[in-house]
């Protein structure tokens, strides 16, 4: 199969979805979810923009873009005021370009100077270029022998023979997922939900009961039932479909559960694994909300500032978000956080392979392998 | 590692090469304008070559001038040391204060000296809670951070004794002291009342010793998207020039390349909708 064909494919499976969203966010209760979105105008979800794109049929632009960050500096430093119009948030830029203008004026610099780096600089970045490129292959093929060695096949038992050897598991995961653009591989709305419900099979396999999914849209927040269906099926896949283990999915910031049947009742009392929702909003957000509450506590006399400790802050923040993970699953090429929120990383663990780009069952594996052989020394 | 050399000059090309490797990086316009540091590693780098932790500290301080160096040189604006976690004070009193003992003089030796902040015009400062800290040492500090500051090319932070957490309460109490009103708390408002408030933000975290925590170093700063976390396997005293001009050359490519793919498919995208339009007048 082509790729113009995987992308038309998903095309039409993801206009499908969002159309799926749309109605959704009308007649049920996710209407609080998305606050603007109403039946008369169509607003594109915040992860649209991020679909777009993709490494599909781009090798044109990446070869662009490769010679350009290589010959084209002068350039780099006339255009990146037209950058900042483009996008203002990205300030970063304007102030790098005007830092070093002054240098270079405050060193009055000559041009056969400033030609003199530029050059070097071009080679240093074409040998970086070359390097970089044989890393990639290096790293490309070490993921897909690594693939290659963890199969999990779909069986729990496979998964739990691997666990057992470690002698600790987390006893709290997370992970950060992301949306991918539609033309990649497992990439768009059905991408991610895939992923997720993958990741939940494998967490339950391995016996850790809390698993908290980050993605930095909240995609995820806004596809709960599409969510809850997949991991639904996903398990009865893994387990068979007449002893799916429960499941319950919490979104802390809309205080919100979900089972994994629509029935509640008696279910409730054991679940095998409680999933968590969270996005950037749960991140910084959150804090600022707390300052806000608090602040208005205080101008009622009813908090005094010097009330205001770490730990208040830490239980009010566990309530309102959850527990800090042991572990945190990262499945991209290089560690970003994406807003992962910031309160809730201050002894976790990362896990990511370099230059990886998918949810595979080796990069967890190997993420429960390295914190099974870590050591945790506060202060000390 | 220039002082074992017996070869003549070796000195003098190493220098030189430096010069040219950090200017060249300058002139990719890309370095990192905020770069944080957690030096670990010192301890255990002390215990694998049998010489006491205090000299292991020592050695560290050693890389950690020759890192900084390089790295305003190279065109950074500010950097951020994690000295002294305010966890580090359930050690034994007998290290903690050795660590004072070192910090004091080192925070005095940077700043009276001023070889490393006169000759790039670094502001140093002390963050974190210090109102744990001894009265004398205190004092120090305060001498040193008037001393240097006036000056503004670039700014060195030092963590002591700090935890991230600690930073964002703090940074919640003063703005719940100054009484905005609750529709104007917002998160540039905290950002701002951070220890790190008006400094640029951080771009790039670099973690020695093999170990992928933050241990409470910057976590609000860190968390944030487009923040490039390094983690080294080497300890801190190992953590050379060589190692940070790679990172640094590794961070001015990837981000001079993303800059150029960002403007490159924008122009591509404008082509695209150009055809587009072009097609549908064709229907028309």
């Amino acid at each position: 199969m082509t790729m113009t064909e995987a992308q038309a494919i998903d095309t039409k499976y993801l206009n499908g979805n969002t159309k799926m969203i749309v109605e959704n966010d009308t007649d049920e209760k996710i209407t609080n979810l998305t606050t603007s979105t109403g039946s008369n105008f169509h607003i594109p979800p915040p992860a649209a923009s991020r679909m777009k794109g993709g490494s599909a049929n781009t090798k044109r632009r990446t070869v662009h873009a490769i010679s350009n960050s290589i010959f084209v500096d002068n350039r780099n430093i006339n255009a990146t005021p037209k950058i900042i119009q483009d996008n203002n948030n990205n300030n970063k830029n304007a102030a790098s370009s005007s830092s070093s203008n002054t240098f270079w004026k405050n060193e009055n610099t000559n041009y056969f100077k400033f030609t003199f780096y530029k050059i070097v600089l071009a080679v240093l970045f074409f040998m970086f270029g070359i390097f970089r490129y044989c890393q990639l292959q290096y790293n490309k093929s070490k993921l897909k022998i690594l693939d290659l060695l963890y199969n999990p096949s779909n069986t729990p038992q496979l998964i739990r023979q691997d666990v057992v050897k470690l002698n600790k598991i987390p006893s709290r995961l997370a992970a950060i997922l992301e949306v991918k653009p539609i033309g990649d591989v497992g990439g768009g709305l059905k991408g991610i939900l895939n992923d997720a419900s993958e990741l939940v099979c494998w967490t339950i396999s391995a016996g850790v009961k809390h698993l908290s999914l980050y993605d930095y849209d909240g995609v995820l927040q806004k596809n709960t039932d599409e969510l809850r269906n997949a991991i639904y099926e996903h398990l009865s896949i893994y387990y068979g479909p007449a002893n799916v283990p429960n499941f319950a999915i919490r979104i802390p910031h809309f205080n919100k559960i979900l089972y994994n049947t629509k029935v509640k009742g008696d279910i409730k009392s054991k679940v095998a694994i409680e999933v968590s929702l969270l996005s950037n909003r749960d991140g910084r957000e959150t804090i600022v909300d707390l300052t806000r509450t608090m602040a208005e506590l205080c101008s009622n006399k009813e908090l005094n500032v010097n009330d205001i400790t770490v730990d208040l802050v830490d239980t009010e923040l566990k309530q309102l978000v959850g527990q800090e993970p042991d572990l945190l699953l990262y499945f991209g090429p290089s560690l970003d956080l994406q807003g992962y929120p910031p309160w809730h990383i201050r002894l976790t663990e990362f896990f990511w392979e370099e230059d990886n780009n998918q949810v595979t069952y080796s990069v967890f594996i190997r993420g429960l392998k390295q914190y099974a052989g870590c050591k945790v020394n506060v202060g000390k | 590692m220039s002082e074992e050399s017996k070869i003549p000059g070796h000195y003098f090309v190493l220098s030189l090469l430096k010069n040219i490797f950090s200017r060249t990086l300058r002139a990719s316009n890309n370095v990192p304008r905020h770069v944080g540091f957690i030096m670990d590693g010192n301890r255990r780098w002390a215990r694998k070559n049998d010489i006491e932790v205090k000299d292991g500290h020592e050695a560290g301080f050693h890389s950690m001038s020759r890192i900084l160096e390089l790295c305003y040189e190279a065109g950074v604006d500010t950097a951020t040391v994690f000295a002294f976690s305010i966890e580090n004070f359930k050690r034994s009193k007998y290290e903690v204060d050795s660590l004072m003992d070192l910090a004091q003089r080192r925070i005095k030796q940077i700043t009276e000296n001023g070889e490393l902040t006169d000759k790039y015009g670094i502001r140093v400062r002390v963050i974190g809670d210090i109102s744990l800290l001894d009265k004398d040492v205190l004092l120090d500090i305060q001498h040193a951070t008037e001393r240097t500051k006036n000056n503004t090319r670039a700014t060195l932070n030092i963590c002591f004794p700090y935890t991230g957490r600690e930073e964002v309460v703090h940074s919640m109490k003063d703005v719940i002291t100054e009484n905005y009103s609750p529709s104007e708390i917002n998160e540039d408002l905290i950002d701002s009342h951070l220890y790190t408030g008006g400094l640029p933000p951080l771009d790039l975290l670099i973690r020695t010793s093999g170990v992928s925590r933050l241990s409470d170093f910057m976590i609000w700063q860190g968390s944030k998207k487009g923040v490039r976390i390094e983690l080294l396997d080497c300890l801190w005293p190992e953590f050379g020039p060589l190692r940070m001009g790679w990172i640094l050359l590794k961070f001015a490519f990837r981000k001079s390349y993303s800059n150029s793919k960002e403007v490159i498919d924008e122009d591509y995208e404008e082509e695209e909708e150009e055809e587009e339009s072009v097609d549908k007048k064709k229907y028309i």
